[in-house]
């Protein structure tokens, strides 16, 4: 049996040591391996890729034009094909980022993403916080409904089709904590920092999908 | 709804936890690994691991001791402990710390709080501050709190902030070590001065302090030796907490 390929980019933005460990851990004894990008790629050669990503959206827009990812990665997703983006890795789907400076993004999800708007609230939101799940997914299974995951940012979607938003959060105001589109997915939160629950929604992600 | 945090804090020397007040009287709990380990299995909401003897023979070893334990956890790990310049910064990340604490070389060259926001986020920055009552100020101290800086503690918690640091770990060395609960005076005048998170760090030593330690909106709660000492579990905290209407993770 052929193994699927998995993509794990390496942006640049953050450490990937955990969830690169974390997706080794799932796919041992199984048919799949492991690839990471951190150049131009052959976009028809992977069956998934994730993108980690920590810091700010304009950073890792930049990191990703000067790894010559930029134009595989946005073929790969107008194909529809699996994606999974954590944290500035799910920010970039969007159309703008209006951290730092205004930067284009990958304009797959359309929307914006901008600073929370309460001015009273303990920013970056750090820390575990609830989500809720606005539909049924074959991945984001009613088993992770309520469940707490690991955020920490400052800045959140805004501006997004209500059917792209599979999951939300409140913190101060309510959040796209996952969004979705077709077979593209994004969260806000780092599931590799997630324990139980944030390795069981990579896994469902890699072995379901 | 945002869960106040439960952070265990691991003083390491090489590689074992160890307890020991102004280094005096050091004694080893455990394996700090194992430690670890345990912790992020029984419900910690993140983890502090401090190089407390960060001298550069045992430097290399502490570094290994990062790695092995980011390699068998899965929940946010705060590194910090003789961190002097940008490249220690980037060590520790590269060891698979989520967060780097500065203290000491904050308060010498508060330019490396900018620096190092700038290069790694905000998000992974943490700055340690010290506090101490002298001659009826808050002041910020360093060496264990045996040096008192010219630094008041809320201009200079403004002052981390406004160079871009994304947490402050606030210990009171007035109430430190000394397990009579949290400096909640101090950490009041911290987190309503700030706009980041407070971590409350120093002087727990039984379950109402924990609460006492939310009331002052600090949203992360750090404790060693009632951990180690195998006094409370984490989940008997959580527990407690949530019992008083505090937002935990259980």
């Amino acid at each position: 049996m052929k193994k699927k390929v998995i993509g794990l980019i390496d942006g640049q933005s953050g450490n990937i040591g955990s969830i690169n460990k974390a997706i080794k851990d799932i796919i041992k004894g199984r048919p799949y391996q492991l690839k990471i990008i951190k150049s131009h790629f052959n976009y028809t050669s992977f069956d998934k890729i994730i993108l980690p990503g920590q810091g700010a959206y304009a950073t890792l827009m930049s990191n990703l034009k000067k790894l010559k990812i930029i134009q595989p990665l946005k073929k790969y997703l107008e194909n529809n094909s699996s994606y999974l983006g954590i944290c500035v890795g799910m920010q970039i789907l969007s159309d703008r980022g209006y951290e730092e400076k205004i930067t284009r993004g990958l304009g797959i999800i359309s929307g914006d993403i901008k600073k929370f708007r309460n001015k009273k609230l303990i920013i970056p939101h750090m820390g575990w916080n609830t989500i809720n799940l606005n539909k049924d997914d074959t991945i984001i299974t009613n088993s992770f409904e309520k469940k707490d995951f690991y955020f920490v940012h400052s800045y959140i979607f805004q501006n997004i089709k209500k059917s792209d938003v599979l999951a939300f959060t409140l913190y101060g105001q309510k959040f796209p904590s996952i969004v979705k589109k077709g077979n593209i997915y994004g969260v806000q939160f780092h599931p590799e920092k997630s324990h139980k629950h944030g390795l069981n929604l990579i896994k469902n992600y890699i072995l379901k999908s | 709804m945002l869960k106040t945090r439960i952070i265990p804090c691991l003083d390491v020397i090489k590689n074992k936890v160890v307890k020991g007040v102004n280094f005096k009287n050091i004694r080893v709990m455990g394996n700090a690994v194992e430690m670890a380990k345990y912790y992020s299995l029984s419900g910690a909401d993140e983890l502090c691991m401090l190089d407390i003897n960060a001298s550069y023979q045992n430097r290399k070893t502490f570094i290994k001791t990062v790695e092995s334990i980011a390699k068998v956890i899965n929940i946010p790990l705060t590194v910090g402990g003789g961190v002097s310049d940008l490249s220690d910064i980037t060590d520790l990340l590269n060891a698979g710390a989520d967060k780097v604490s500065i203290n000491s070389a904050a308060v010498k060259n508060p330019k490396l709080i900018r620096q190092a926001s700038l290069r790694h986020g905000s998000q992974c920055i943490v700055v340690a501050i010290d506090g101490k009552r002298h001659k009826n100020k808050m002041k910020v101290v360093i060496k264990g709190g045996r040096e008192i800086t010219k630094n008041e503690l809320i201009t200079w918690a403004k002052q981390v902030q406004s160079l871009g640091a994304g947490e402050i770990l606030m210990t009171s060395m007035d109430t430190d070590g000394v397990q009579n609960g949290f400096d909640s005076n101090m950490l009041k005048k911290v987190t309503s001065n700030v706009g980041i998170p407070v971590i409350a760090s120093g002087g727990v030593g039984s379950l109402e302090h924990f609460y006492l330690g939310y009331l002052t909106k600090s949203t992360g709660l750090l404790a060693a030796s009632v951990f180690h000492s195998r006094k409370y579990k984490i989940k008997t905290v959580k527990k407690y907490l949530s019992s008083k209407g505090v937002p935990v993770r259980l």
